[in-house]
C-alpha cells in the first residue's frame, strides 16, 4: 500500500512515496517555475519510476503548498501547514514548533503535545524574511544561494540590513559595499535581518522547544545560526529539510486511508499547462 | 486593454433585512442631497462620537464620511480618492477612510462638482464638519485637513474615557462634568450656524429613539448565541447602518423591530446561515474588509460561520441614573459608562476590559476559532491585536489568527496569502474537533 506526497512550492516541486509501515521508496526535488501543473506529473513520474510503480498502483494522492489546487492526480489537497506538521511528527516527536522558511514565504507552526497543530503564523505579503529576499541579495553580491551560510560564518561581525523590504535590502548592501564592509559580514547581517523577521513572528505563538527549521532555510547554516542566537537554544534540522511538507502530505494521505476516506474524484494523468 | 473586473466582492447575506441595508445606505446620501438643495443644514460627522442624538435633535442632516469610504471599497471606487489625496501629499500609512475622504474633497473642487460616478451620487459639500476625539487620533485632525478643501467651519469635540485602573467613584464626576462641557461646546457652536436654539425635549426624544434602537440591536446579537448561527458577521456589517447612522431616528427602530422579529424565527425554526454548521468563529477585531467582504462566504464554504463580531459593537445598553434629568448631562453620563462597562470585570481578571468582551463572547458564543483583522492603515483597531491574542491564550487554547490587508486600501490585500492562511485555519479547527 503505497502513498504519495507531492509538495508544490514557490520555487521547488517535491514528491515523495512512502509504503504503509512508512518507509520512503523515493523522493524527488526539481524546480517549479511557471508551469507548474505541468511539472508536477513530471516530478512524481519521475518518482514512481524511481520506486517501481504505476500512479494506479498509489493507494493515495495527496498534493499540499501553493500549487496544490493545480495537481489534476491528487485524490485530497491540504495546506503546508497540516502538512509540515505531519511531517514533522513522524521524524522529531518532541518539536513543538516548526519554523519553516520557503521561497516566498516563512511560516511559524506550533504543534500540541499529541503533534498537531494548534497555531500559525506566517509572514505578509512581502519577500523580505523568505528565501527570495536571499536569493535577490545573492544576486546582487554574485554569489550562489548555497554558498551564502559558510561564507557568514567567516564573519567576525554582521552589519545591519534592513529586514522591511528586499528592494530596499538591495539597495542597502550596495551602500554597505561601498562603504567598505565585506561580503561575509553584509551576508552575516542578512542572516540576522531574515532571522529577526522570522523570530519575531514565530514569537506570537510562544516559543517552546523543541524548535525545528524546515524549507531551503534550514540548508543555510549562517541563517540557522543567527536564529538560534534570538531563541536562545539549538534548533533541530531533519534530515530533509525540503522534503518535510512531501512527507507530511504522504503521510496524510495514510491516514486518510487508515480512516476509510475515499478519494475525492478520479485522477487524471493531464499534461496541464497554462498555455493551452 | 480594460481591466477584467472581478465578478463578486460583496458578500452573500444571511438575513432578508441585511439585504435592505443598501436601502439606508442609498438614503442617507440622497437625504443630504435633498436637504441641501431644501436650504437645509448638512454636517459631515464621525461614527462613535457620542453626539449623533445632538445633530438629529437641530435637525441638521449628517453626512457619514467614513462610511462613504467603506462605500467606495464596497463599491471597488476607491483607488481615485485614494490616489488624489495621495498627490496631495497624504500618507499611504495615514487612515484610509480619511484619504478617500480628503481625496473626495480634492477631487469635488478641482473638478467643481461631485466627481461622476461617484458611488451613491457622492457627498454634498457640508455646511459644517463635526470631528471628534472618539476612537483615534486621525480624526481628530481629519476635518481640519478638509478644511483645504472646503471653506466651512470646524468643530471637534473631546470624547474621553478613564484608564482602566482608575478609580471611577474619584474620576466619575469629572469626567462627566469636562464631557458635558463638550457637548454644550458644540451645542453653541451649532446653534451659531444653524440659527436655532437646542429643543431640549425634542433631545431627549432622539435619546430614547436611539436607546431604544440600540436595545433591540444588543436583543438581536444575545438571540446569536443560538446554533445554528441564525446571523452572520456579514450581516452585522450591514446592519450597524441603522445603529450607527439612523440614531435618534424612528427607521432604526423599525429596522432592529424587524430585524429581531426574522432572527427570532430563524432561532426557533433552527434556520442557520449554512446548511452544515462545523466551526463558529468570532471576528475579534480590527475593521471589516470592506473591499472583499465575501471572504465571509469563503470561510462559510467549509462550514465556518461568524457567528458574532467585536468591530462596531463599542458598547452594550447602559443605565444611567434616573436623577439625571437634562438630556445633555444624559449623554455625557451614557458615554462614560459605556466607555467603562468592562473595566470593574477587567480589574477583576485579566486587566484588558477587550480581553474580558472576548472571553464573554468565546464562551456565550461556543466560540471553535478567532480571526483578527490587522488593516495597515487603522492604527486603532490593528494596535492591540497581538496583545489580546496573547492574553487570551492564558484562558483558552482555540485557534486564533491574524488575517493583515486595510480596510478599504486594495492594495495591502493579498487573496493568495488569505487562502493559504484560511485553508490552514481550517485544518486547524478541524484537527481540533476530529479529536
Amino acid at each position: 500500500m503505497p502513498f504519495a506526497g507531492i509538495d508544490i512550492g514557490s520555487t521547488m516541486t517535491k514528491a515523495i512515496i512512502v509504503d504503509h509501515e512508512e518507509r520512503i521508496l523515493a523522493s524527488v526535488i526539481g524546480p517549479t517555475g511557471a508551469e507548474h501543473r505541468h511539472l508536477a506529473l513530471k516530478v512524481i513520474d519521475e518518482a514512481l519510476q524511481k520506486a517501481s510503480l504505476a500512479m494506479e498502483g498509489l493507494d493515495f494522492i495527496v498534493a499540499t503548498g501553493y500549487g496544490r489546487i493545480s495537481v489534476p492526480f491528487a485524490d485530497k489537497q491540504i495546506t503546508e501547514i497540516t502538512c509540515h506538521a505531519r511531517g514533522i511528527r513522524a521524524l522529531l516527536p518532541t518539536v513543538r514548533i516548526i519554523i519553516d522558511i520557503g521561497g516566498q514565504d516563512s511560516k511559524g507552526i506550533k504543534l500540541d503535545n499529541e503533534g498537531k497543530v494548534a497555531n500559525f503564523v506566517m509572514n505578509d505579503k512581502c519577500a523580505a524574511g523568505t528565501g527570495r529576499f536571499l536569493e535577490v541579495i545573492a544576486e546582487t553580491l554574485g554569489l550562489k544561494l548555497d554558498r551564502l551560510g559558510k561564507i557568514s560564518l567567516t564573519a567576525e561581525a554582521y552589519v545591519q540590513i534592513s529586514n522591511t523590504c528586499t528592494v530596499f535590502a538591495e539597495h542597502e548592501v550596495t551602500s554597505r559595499l561601498a562603504e567598505g564592509a565585506s561580503i561575509p559580514e553584509i551576508v552575516a547581517g542578512l542572516h540576522e535581518a531574515i532571522a529577526g523577521r522570522v523570530i519575531n513572528m514565530v514569537r506570537h505563538l510562544g516559543m517552546e522547544k523543541d524548535v525545528v527549521v524546515t524549507g531551503g532555510g534550514a540548508m543555510n547554516i549562517g541563517l540557522v545560526r543567527a536564529i538560534e542566537n534570538k531563541v536562545g537554544f539549538p534548533v533541530l534540522i531533519p534530515p530533509e529539510p525540503l522534503l518535510t511538507g512531501a512527507l507530511g502530505a504522504a503521510l496524510a494521505g495514510h491516514d486518510f486511508v487508515r480512516r476509510g476516506v475515499t478519494p475525492d474524484h478520479g485522477r487524471r494523468r493531464e499534461r496541464v499547462t497554462f498555455f493551452q | 486593454m480594460e481591466q477584467k473586473e472581478q465578478t463578486k466582492t460583496t458578500a452573500v447575506k444571511g438575513t432578508d433585512m441585511a439585504r435592505k441595508v443598501r436601502g439606508l445606505v442609498k438614503n442617507i446620501y440622497r437625504s443630504a442631497h435633498e436637504a441641501k438643495a431644501q436650504g437645509k443644514k448638512v454636517a459631515y460627522m464621525m461614527v462613535s462620537s457620542q453626539y449623533d442624538e445632538i445633530i438629529r435633535a437641530m435637525d441638521v442632516v449628517p453626512i457619514p464620511t467614513e462610511n462613504y469610504a467603506g462605500l467606495c471599497a464596497a463599491k471597488r471606487e476607491m483607488d481615485r480618492f485614494l490616489l488624489k489625496a495621495e498627490a496631495d501629499g497624504y500618507s499611504q500609512v495615514l487612515c484610509s477612510y480619511a484619504r478617500i475622504g480628503l481625496g473626495f474633497d480634492s477631487l469635488r473642487k478641482e473638478l467643481g462638482g461631485i466627481p461622476e460616478g461617484a458611488p451613491d451620487g457622492g457627498m454634498p459639500t457640508p455646511d459644517m464638519m463635526l470631528g471628534s476625539s472618539a476612537v483615534c487620533d486621525p480624526r481628530y485632525k481629519w476635518f481640519q485637513a478638509a478644511g483645504r478643501y472646503l471653506d466651512v467651519p470646524t468643530y471637534s469635540i473631546d470624547v474621553v474615557w478613564p484608564p482602566v485602573d482608575a478609580d471611577l467613584k474619584a474620576v466619575r464626576d469629572h469626567y462627566i462634568q469636562y464631557q458635558k462641557e463638550q457637548f454644550q461646546g458644540l451645542i453653541s457652536f451649532m446653534e451659531q450656524q444653524t440659527g436655532k436654539k437646542l429643543n431640549k425635549e425634542r433631545l431627549w426624544e432622539t435619546i430614547r429613539l436611539s436607546d431604544e434602537a440600540w436595545r433591540l440591536w444588543y436583543e438581536i446579537d444575545r438571540m446569536r448565541v443560538a446554533i445554528p448561527s441564525p446571523m452572520p458577521a456579514q450581516d452585522h456589517f450591514s446592519v450597524m447602518v441603522a445603529g450607527y447612522y439612523y440614531p435618534g431616528m424612528q427607521e432604526a427602530v423599525d429596522f432592529y423591530q424587524s430585524l429581531y422579529d426574522e432572527v427570532k424565527y430563524k432561532v426557533e425554526n433552527k434556520i442557520g446561515v449554512i446548511p452544515d454548521e462545523k466551526y463558529r468563529i468570532l471576528y475579534g477585531g480590527g475593521l471589516p474588509p470592506w473591499h472583499t467582504l465575501w471572504i465571509f462566504n469563503y470561510f462559510e464554504s467549509f462550514g465556518a460561520v461568524f457567528a458574532i463580531e467585536r468591530q462596531y459593537r463599542a458598547y452594550d445598553p447602559v443605565e444611567v441614573p434616573s436623577s439625571v434629568k437634562d438630556p445633555v448631562e444624559f449623554l455625557a453620563w451614557r458615554s462614560f459608562l459605556r466607555a467603562t462597562q468592562f473595566y470593574e470585570k477587567a480589574r477583576a481578571n485579566s486587566g484588558n476590559p477587550t480581553v474580558e468582551r472576548l472571553l464573554g463572547m468565546i464562551d456565550r458564543y461556543a466560540i471553535d476559532g478567532v480571526v483578527f483583522h490587522a488593516c495597515r492603515s487603522c492604527r486603532a483597531t490593528t494596535i492591540g491585536q497581538v496583545h489580546y491574542k496573547n492574553i487570551l491564550g492564558r484562558y483558552t487554547d482555540i485557534p486564533m489568527m491574524q488575517l493583515v490587508s486595510d480596510m478599504v486600501d486594495l492594495r495591502d490585500y493579498s487573496e493568495a496569502q488569505w487562502k493559504a492562511q484560511i485553508g490552514a485555519f481550517i485544518e486547524t479547527l478541524a484537527g481540533r474537533s476530529a479529536r
